[in-house]
């Protein structure tokens, strides 16, 4: 503790200096918090992702009315499974060819909740499953084209009516939200037997399943029971969980590990470089200063010390900011991805290398002061 | 002219003294040599993405898509693009028939070869003029599909990085089997794509309309007027995008991304080159405060000393910039990746390069205000008194 205003004193001894060597270092883990945390982020949201929630979809891919709701009863039927819901989607338009929104026509009988990420009030839920021409819209949605409820919203689609119209209205029911890390943001939901009964062609066909697996642990069990009950039929199915999917689109980021991982090191070579070449300059200017110190009575190693705990406090300080200004603009950045958030790891992470990266940065500068010797340093040599 | 004289004075000594200060002159051509190498790298990103987009279109093709639909996502029925083929414009082969394939899209699944990874590549169904409307397509093995057949031909990409796309393989989509019965090159791009008949296809997959129609024009300049032709036909509920805005369109996000990745890393690493610089360049001039002191005493401007300073840090920054080109080269030049699902190949291109040599410059100049203004201001007296 007494030793802190020598240390204190000494980082104040050139300001500018110290604060050029401490806005670098910010710079350089900002850099470092917001690259790691979309590395790390990523790998969390697919921790968090459902493993219970299973899509089954055929086999030769998602495409709109690409299995028979018929399948509904033998999955349902299948050991293990909770709950199975039919969903298909389509696209459509609201007023202007650039304002495009997903349709997501479901079944909202009791319970159909568990077999989805959605976030639905009670009483919205109840109003979709009373309204059959009734639709639920994301929060963002609405708020964004001022929907409300009891509003008639129309949409252009691709689909065509039984009366040859390819366009849907809806009733505005309510509003939900969406916790899953790869859902559109521009979605609505809408009554699957409404649409499938007024929809001119596709009629008795689904996009895919979403079913609700019993419990976590079984659920590659019964993915592999689904896939089996529809092996070597004209619709072969293929049963991905929500965190293997999860998994498939983070690991698209993941190909760019490399190229991360050469950043945050050009950004730290650079760091090291820079500062360490300034510590041994200011170092040089300090001589007969730790000279003196030397001379009272301070030993080799407390001058060591000494001079790392000045760059492991300007590096500490520097990693904070900068850390705390990459959770800052972290929702920026992550736009891309979506549902990710800064996690805590990161700043542990950056904390240690700060204390790291000041180590090596000081080790030699401060060796080297710390094992000249007195009678030269105060000479003048 | 005695301004000119003085600055090259001035600048001759700083860089004979450059060995002298050989740390902090490190410290800059690091700095600015790691801040140009993430710069650059990050951009070939984005100049590989593009080269691989829009390395196959042709100006003479055009897509047409029905109102609104872009890409895929249309529907396009089999009347509509009966009459299509018909407009005027269009490109004849030698019988006398219209350069026009009608589209139909649909996913396969492929599985990489390295990881296991189950992927959707694009299978597309095509007419029988494919091969005229897409010269770029060369077969390197078997042969073309036949109409009427579960045949497939597959991208050598296709080949090379999923498991299934051999010669011989057979494919079981919607419970019939398909052979792949030739593989084909396309020259720049370097996605997996798959082809079979459209009519096999569609019958399959239970669909009456295409997703889209391409066309090869007589010649690009008669876009106009096959657009007129087929807003002028009321049957028609169809939109005709040139090939090179629809791809532009389709890859905008990407691109977009790539752009603002590349910008925001690239500026938070300079402006970091930028403060390491300056510290640098404050010491440098501190060293010297003596000559310059003396320099200031026997008549020299502080104007040549300003620019002095300035041409000195300039100069420091470009040894740095072209290490991190030849570094952004060395290590990620035509490395392939795939982020997002789109794989291409890395190119640091001349235009990249000289990007990032311009920020270098300005990471130099922007440097050495703050000490020049110093250096021209070294108050003489105190400056020569000090030991």
């Amino acid at each position: 503790m007494k030793y802190l205003p020598l240390v204190w004193s000494g980082i104040w001894r050139k300001p500018g200096r110290t604060m050029l060597i401490f806005l670098q270092a910010s710079v350089a883990f900002a850099l470092f918090g917001m690259l790691q945390g979309l590395k790390t982020g990523a790998a969390q949201a697919v921790h968090q992702a459902r493993a219970d929630l299973l899509i089954v979809h055929s086999r030769s891919g998602f495409a709109s009315s690409s299995l028979p709701l018929g399948m509904l009863g033998q999955i349902a039927s299948l050991r293990g499974v909770k709950f199975v819901d039919p969903v298909e989607l389509f696209g459509g338009i609201y007023q202007n060819p650039s304002q495009k929104i997903g349709i997501v026509a479901v079944r909202p009988n009791p319970g159909w909740l568990s077999a989805f990420t959605f976030r639905v009030a009670p009483q919205y839920a109840a109003a979709l499953a009373n309204t059959r021409t009734g639709a639920l819209v994301r929060v963002r949605l609405a708020k964004r084209y001022g929907w409300k409820i009891g509003d008639r919203i129309p949409l252009q689609t691709n689909v065509a009516q039984r009366n040859g119209s390819t366009d849907w209205a809806f009733d505005v029911v309510g509003t939900y939200g969406d916790s899953d890390v790869g859902g559109g943001n521009d979605t609505i939901l809408v009554n699957y037997d409404f649409i499938d009964e007024a929809r001119a062609a596709g009629r008795g066909m689904v996009q895919h399943f979403n079913v609700a697996a019993a419990d976590p642990g079984i659920a590659s069990t019964v993915e592999d029971e689904i896939d089996r009950r529809f092996a070597n039929s004209p619709n072969e199915t293929q049963t991905d969980s929500l965190r293997e999917m999860a998994q498939q689109n983070m690991q698209s980021i993941g190909d760019l590990d490399f190229l991360v991982r050469a950043i945050v090191s050009a950004a730290l070579v650079a760091l090291l470089f820079s500062t360490a070449t300034m510590l041994m300059q200011s170092m040089r200017e300090r001589t007969t200063e730790f000279a003196v110190l030397k001379t009272i009575g301070f030993e080799d190693r407390c001058v060591f010390l000494l001079i790392l705990a000045e760059a492991i406090v300007i590096f500490g300080a520097a990693a904070m900011l900068g850390l705390g200004l990459a959770t800052f603009v972290f929702p920026f950045a992550g736009r891309f991805v979506h549902g990710i958030s800064m996690p805590g790891i990161v700043f542990a992470a950056g904390l240690a290398l700060a204390v790291l990266a000041a180590t090596a940065s000081a080790a030699l500068p401060a060796f080297l002061t710390a094992r000249m010797s007195v009678a030269g340093a105060l000479s003048g040599h | 002219m005695r301004l000119v004289r003085e600055f090259l004075a001035l600048f001759s000594m700083s860089l004979s003294g450059i060995p002298q200060r050989a740390g902090p002159a490190l410290t800059i051509v690091v700095g600015v040599a790691c801040a140009v190498g993430v710069l650059v790298s990050m951009l070939a990103m984005g100049s590989g993405a593009r080269r691989e987009e829009l390395g196959n279109v042709r100006a003479d093709r055009v897509v047409v898509t029905s109102l609104g639909a872009h890409g895929f996502d249309g529907s396009i029925s089999r009347d509509e693009a009966a009459a299509v083929e018909s407009l005027p414009f269009i490109r004849k082969d030698r019988d006398g028939r219209p350069v026009v394939v009608t589209e139909t899209a649909a996913p396969t699944r492929g599985s990489r070869r390295v990881s296991g990874r189950q992927v959707f590549v694009p299978l597309l169904g095509a007419g029988a003029a494919l091969t005229e409307v897409e010269p770029e397509l060369r077969m390197t093995a078997g042969r073309m599909f036949r109409r009427g057949l579960h045949e497939l031909i597959a991208s050598e990409v296709c080949a090379r990085e999923f498991t299934g796309f051999d010669l011989g393989d057979r494919r079981s989509l919607r419970g019939f089997d398909w052979t792949v019965v030739g593989l084909f090159d396309e020259g720049v791009s370097r996605q997996c794509i798959v082809y079979g008949d459209v009519d096999s296809l569609m019958s399959s997959f239970d669909r009456n309309d295409y997703t889209r129609v391409v066309a090869r024009l007589a010649s690009s300049a008669d876009f106009t007027g096959f657009s007129a032709a087929v807003r002028a036909n009321p049957a028609l509920h169809l939109e005709v995008h040139r090939e090179r805005e629809i791809i532009e369109e389709t890859f905008a996000p990407l691109n977009g991304m790539l752009n603002f990745v590349s910008y925001f890393v690239g500026a938070i690493m300079a402006i970091a080159a930028t403060l390491g610089s300056v510290n640098a360049l404050y010491s440098i001039v501190d060293s010297r405060r003596r000559e310059l002191a003396t320099l200031r005493a026997i008549g020299f401007g502080p104007a040549a000393v300003v620019i002095a300073t300035l041409c000195e840090s300039v100069l420091l920054a470009v040894p740095g910039a072209l290490l991190g080109c030849a570094l952004a080269w060395a290590l990620f030049h035509d490395m392939s990746v795939s982020p997002f699902g789109y794989s291409f190949q890395l190119a640091v291109t001349p235009p990249v390069a000289a990007l990032g040599i311009v920020w270098a410059l300005w990471m130099g100049l922007l440097g050495g205000l703050l000490p020049a203004w110093r250096a021209a201001h070294v108050p003489v007296t105190t400056a020569l008194r000090a030991t």
